[in-house]
Formats: structure tokens, sequence, C-alpha cells
């Protein structure tokens, strides 16, 4: 299939709407998952799913990083603020994470919030009688800044809390719940940046599932719409990227070389989902002097379910934010119930607003 | 956390850097991107304050105008939504 042809026939949303009209099957149910939530985003405030056939099926699958943080390393996280001769920091986003004894900023004690892991190092200077405890959460767009970091070099009193996550194990899971019957993944932008676009072709060639890396503009995700379609209609599934201004084929090298360097994977917990074998990174052996789970002897804590909240099956694709009781009512951006609801990438908070904008409320 | 920007190499102290976009400056780390691959006035995709790619100058205008067209999007709902 050549892409090129389809980006100059079909050069503005309208047209691509026109195909995505015209080549699809209506006489079943397509079910495209992202997993990003900058994808998640565009379609929804573009208005995307009420403009294309209604058996068309764009599901928000795991892409919010910290929607999917393990409640324990959370109250880990929140415990290690209460110590005296400690500092957490973490991004925004994880301050306001729910867990069973709340968050980090109704529970934490000392704590600051960065927006670039560089920024620790001046906060640990000026704190030198201090520990100060990265809380690194995120996928592989967070985990290769947060080896950057340790590659510049660290000041001796910051240490690391890992909770960092791999976007391909999840996918595999994923595709292989027969209960989402997922027809395509909508493979996630800047996450192909580090892994590259190499690292999604199990899906079509294993799995026979078309799988597209697309940018955020609607156009471009139309486009890679357009090309599941067409991929699914020819009953021959590839692996395309259609955001080549910022993703390669074999990624990007380095910051795999430093992930790999300080990090090895490791099987991790997946709020809502469990554990899953090698989904995550853990610091390597030889570098557990930087392991704040070993500095402090963290436990392991068991998740407790939130009442009533289905963000476990939001996560998987299993169900949308509106289909939750919880949704809008007790559970707002404001005062979120569930991790769904706080990051502006959770597939809720997103429901929430788009939707909120459009009730005029 | 996980959205990207692309941003103007402004100044470079390797592995450091200065980059810009819409005339906001900020520390950058270039440790991702090899030494000799990355150069003042190119154009990276900035992720929480690592540089984790080097774009073109075309690419990072089109991710602007993407990000612009995605919060002009959200302006517009807010707006008629707040109406």
């Amino acid at each position: 299939m050549d892409i090129e042809k389809i980006i100059k026939a079909y050069d503005n949303p309208d047209k691509l709407i026109n195909l995505i009209k015209e080549i699809t099957p209506t006489d079943r149910k397509i079910k495209i998952m992202n997993v990003c939530g900058s994808h998640e985003h565009t379609i929804t405030f573009s208005g995307m799913r009420s403009i294309l056939p209604d058996n068309i099926e764009l599901i928000p699958g795991p892409g919010c990083p910290v929607c999917v943080c393990s409640e324990s390393d959370i109250i880990n996280a929140i415990n290690l603020s209460k110590r005296e001769d400690t500092i957490l920091v973490t991004y925004g986003d994880m301050l306001r994470v729910p867990t069973g004894i709340g968050s980090i900023r109704t529970e934490g004690k000392n704590y600051k919030m960065v927006s670039a892991p560089h920024e620790i190092t001046k906060i640990a200077q000026q704190n030198p009688d201090k520990n100060v405890v990265f809380f690194s959460i995120g996928f592989e767009t967070t985990t290769a800044p947060t080896a950057a970091f340790l590659e510049i070099g660290v000041p001796k009193n910051v240490t690391v809390l890992t909770s960092q996550k791999l976007t391909p194990e999840i996918m595999d899971i994923l595709v292989e719940d027969t209960e989402i019957g997922i027809d395509a993944f909508i493979a996630p932008g800047h996450v192909s940046a580090i892994v590259g676009a190499n690292a999604w072709k199990k899906f079509p060639e294993k799995h026979k599932i078309p799988t597209v890396v697309a940018g955020f503009e609607p156009e471009n995700l139309l486009l890679a719409i357009a090309v599941i379609i067409l991929q699914l209609v020819n009953k021959k599934p590839s692996l395309e990227n259609v955001y080549r201004g910022v993703v390669k084929n074999e990624g990007n090298r380095k910051a795999l070389e430093l992930i790999y360097k300080y990090f090895e994977k490791t099987d991790v917990n997946w709020r809502g989902i469990g554990y899953i074998p090698n989904s995550g990174l853990d610091f390597k052996e030889e570098f557990g002097i930087l392991d704040a789970r070993k500095r402090f002897e963290l436990p392991q804590i068991e998740e407790k379910k939130i009442r009533d909240c289905i963000c476990d099956k939001i996560i998987l694709g299993k169900a949308y934010p509106s289909e939750c009781k919880l949704f809008g009512k007790a559970c707002t951006p404001g005062n979120p119930k569930g991790p769904c609801m706080v990051s502006g990438e959770g597939a809720c908070n997103i429901w929430y607003r788009a939707r909120k904008s459009q009730q005029g409320v | 956390m996980c959205v990207g920007v692309p941003m103007k190499i402004t100044e470079i102290n390797y592995p450091m850097a200065v980059a810009e976009a819409k005339g906001v400056k900020r520390n950058v780390n270039l440790m991702l991107i090899p030494e000799d691959e990355i150069k003042v006035g190119d154009f990276v995709m900035v992720h929480v304050g690592s540089a984790i790619e080097v774009i073109s100058e075309k690419a990072a205008d089109e991710i602007w105008e993407a990000l612009d067209e995605v919060l002009a999007l959200m302006d517009e709902r807010e707006e008629s939504g707040n109406a």
C-alpha cells in the first residue's frame, strides 16, 4: 500500500472522512484501539467518533501513565514523603492520583513537583541533608528522560523509586484478550520515537492486526484510520508509520541503550490489571545504590479496589468512561475517585472535559 | 506528561542545552541524542525536559500546527460550553 499516494489523493480531513465512509464494511464492528492519552485527546475533542461510521469503535486503551501506576508504589511514595529526612519529587499528575489512603497531595508531607528530571539536581543540592527520592513513573517517553538524567550524574542524596512500564508488553496482553476483540492498533507516536516503529511489527505479523503509528493531528489520525480500514478490507494487515517526521523504524538507539544500561525488564503490577511478566523496568543489580526501593526497604502493599470504580475495565478497553456509575457524578477531575479521572491523559478526564464543554455546563 | 513539544535549540553546553518554543526558553537534556548529531538551530521533540529526537523544521512546524489545532478545538468547545 502506497501511503504517499493516499496522502496526496486525500489531502484534507473531509476527503479522508469520505474515503473512510466509502470503504468501511457495514456488516460488522471494527474496533480500533489507541494506546496513547494524546491520541484519545485528539479523537475526543475533535468529535471524530460522531463523524465516522457508527460501526467503527475508537477504543481508548492503557495510554495514560498515571492511570496504570500501581497503588503500592503510590502508597510507598506517600510514606516516603512523610519521613522527616526525605523529599519526594515527582511529576504534577502523580500528586493527585487517589489510593485507599488518599493521594500524595492529601496525605504526603515533604513533596515537590518537577516538570523535568534535571530539576531534581537543584533540589538535591539545596537540601544536602535530605534524601531526595524521584518517583519515576510512566512509559518509554518518561523512562528515557530518567535514564538521561542518571547518565548526567546525580547528587549522592538522590535515589529513584521506579514505576516504569513498557507499552509493547501491555499491547501483547490486550491483543490476546478475546473479550476486547481488537481489530487494529493506532500505535503511540512518541513511545514509537523511542522504541521504533518496528517494535509493533509482531502485531500484524503474528496476530494479523493492522498497526499504524500516528501523530496527534486529527488529519493524521484520520489517515491512520483510513489505512487501517484499507488493510482490513484487503485482508493485508501490515505495519505503517504515518508519523515519519518524528518516528524512525529503529527508534532512538541511544535512548534504548541508556534505558537498558540502568534498567532491566521485570514483572510489574499494572493498576487494576495485575502483574504482567516483564512489562516494566527496575534497576539492574549494579545500580542498586540508586534504587529507593532497596535503600528504604519498601514493602509491596496489597491493592484495594476503589468501590464502584471501573478504571480497570476502561484501561483495558472493556468499558467506556460513560459506563461507570461514578463518572461525572461522584468522580470528576476536581474530585477524582479513580486514576483515569486524574490526568489530562486519562480517558475519564478527557471524556468528562469534552462532555462538559459540549453540554454547555 | 507524554505530550511532546517541538523546540528549537538556541545554546548547547552538552549534554545540556537551552531550547525555545513560542518565545519560552527551557533547559533541555540532550543526553538521548549523540553529541555529533545535534547543533544550535536544530529542532527537537522534547518530553519531560529531554530531547527524544531531532526533527526537521518542517516537522516541527507541522506538529505545532497540530498542537495549535487541538488547543483551538479545546478552546472552541470549552468556550461554546461556557456560553
